[in-house]
């Protein structure tokens, strides 16, 4: 009897350790993009934030709540296609982070145009083992865009490896137009083009 | 006996056209009955008139057929390709519904990946992109997006 009852209290902690991961893991691919989206759009909304002035320091604080559920890793590698397996360490983490800069530097204003008076439809979500879609539409007053996530469970956090905007897909976008970068030159000429392209989004801006 | 000999001579020419014709049949419509290579499944959001046996490309060369397309729930349209042997499709894979021309025939191309993993034989591509709907993105280029 009593050491059944140790047995009891011992299985006790364990259990409730369980609890608290499966809850950690609990939080849904479709709830991860909300909160993600929503702590974005509170932002970009707010006030204390607004005008041109401030653009900087919103479009920094905005990064911030992104980059968390963004694999720029996973997003670059499967753009980039074959050339990828060539590249040396360095030059993946280099590549990385132009794409990262490329990504942030195109979509950073349209997304400031975009933000007054939306709202964000979640019609459900599609899972597949450690792979997950979540399509959401952005409803503004007179345009429905659908625009889906694509997510992979990443050590237990849902990270957003490709967009879909009206069925165009980011990745496969990209991979063509790098693909024939790189067949009609180089890898380091596409570099130098993503590069300059960055440089041209910014003084734009 | 020779006229015996004449008719058997005949019948052995039209059994002779009578396979040709069906080889022909076969292979100029590309029905290969045996079917080789192997099947991998694919749903999309919309096909919008990709037909069964419509072609799979890979850089514009051709390595397989849509074997079948079948409604799959929530509205998708899950369809099946069946693909050359020797050809390796990554887990990253990307299909997507393209058409040949403006108002060409409907097909499915296919960006192979390159990632650690391959999808095997009865597997499954995840990504995807849907037919994009080019009337309809003239139309509203033409006439203005309300």
């Amino acid at each position: 009897m009593f050491r059944l009852l140790t047995r009891t209290y011992a299985v006790i902690p364990i259990f409730i350790l369980v609890l608290a991961v499966s809850t950690a893991m609990a939080a849904s691919p479709k709830e991860v993009a909300k909160q993600v989206i929503d702590k974005a759009l509170s932002i970009l909304n707010d006030p204390a934030y607004a005008g041109p002035a401030k653009k900087q320091q919103r479009h920094d604080l905005v990064k911030q709540i992104v980059d968390r559920h963004f694999d720029y890793r996973e997003m670059a590698k499967r753009s980039l296609g074959a050339t990828w397996n060539s590249l040396s360490n360095p030059q993946r983490d280099e590549f990385v982070r132009i794409f990262a800069e490329l990504l942030e530097a195109s979509y950073a204003d349209k997304i400031d145009r975009y933000v007054k008076n939306v709202r964000i439809d979640y019609p459900g979500e599609r899972l597949d083992g450690d792979y997950a879609e979540v399509p959401t539409v952005v409803v503004r007053p007179n345009d429905r865009i659908p625009l889906t996530y694509r997510l992979h469970n990443e050590s237990g956090t849902w990270m957003v490896y490709d967009v879909v905007i009206e069925g165009v897909s980011l990745v496969s976008n990209y991979r063509s137009q790098f693909s024939r970068v790189i067949s009609e030159s180089s890898y380091a000429e596409l570099v130098k083009r993503l590069r300059t392209k960055v440089n041209e989004q910014r003084g734009g801006a | 006996m020779r006229k015996g000999n004449l008719e058997l001579v005949v019948g052995a020419f039209v059994l002779l056209g009578l396979g040709c014709l069906a080889y022909l049949a076969i292979h100029l419509g590309k029905m290969e009955i045996m079917g080789s290579g192997y099947p991998v499944s694919v749903t999309f959001d919309n096909i919008s008139g990709l037909k069964m046996g419509a072609a799979v490309e890979v850089a514009g060369v051709e390595v397989g057929r849509v074997e079948s397309i079948q409604l799959s729930p929530g509205d998708r349209a899950s369809v099946t390709l069946r693909l050359e042997p020797g050809l390796k499709l990554h887990d990253d894979a990307i299909a997507s519904i393209r058409t040949k021309g403006i108002i060409g025939d409907k097909f499915v191309k296919l960006s192979p990946g390159n990632s650690e993993k391959l999808i095997p034989p009865g597997g499954k591509i995840r990504d995807t992109e849907a037919a994009i709907d080019l009337e309809e993105l003239i139309s509203s280029y033409i006439h203005g997006k309300v």
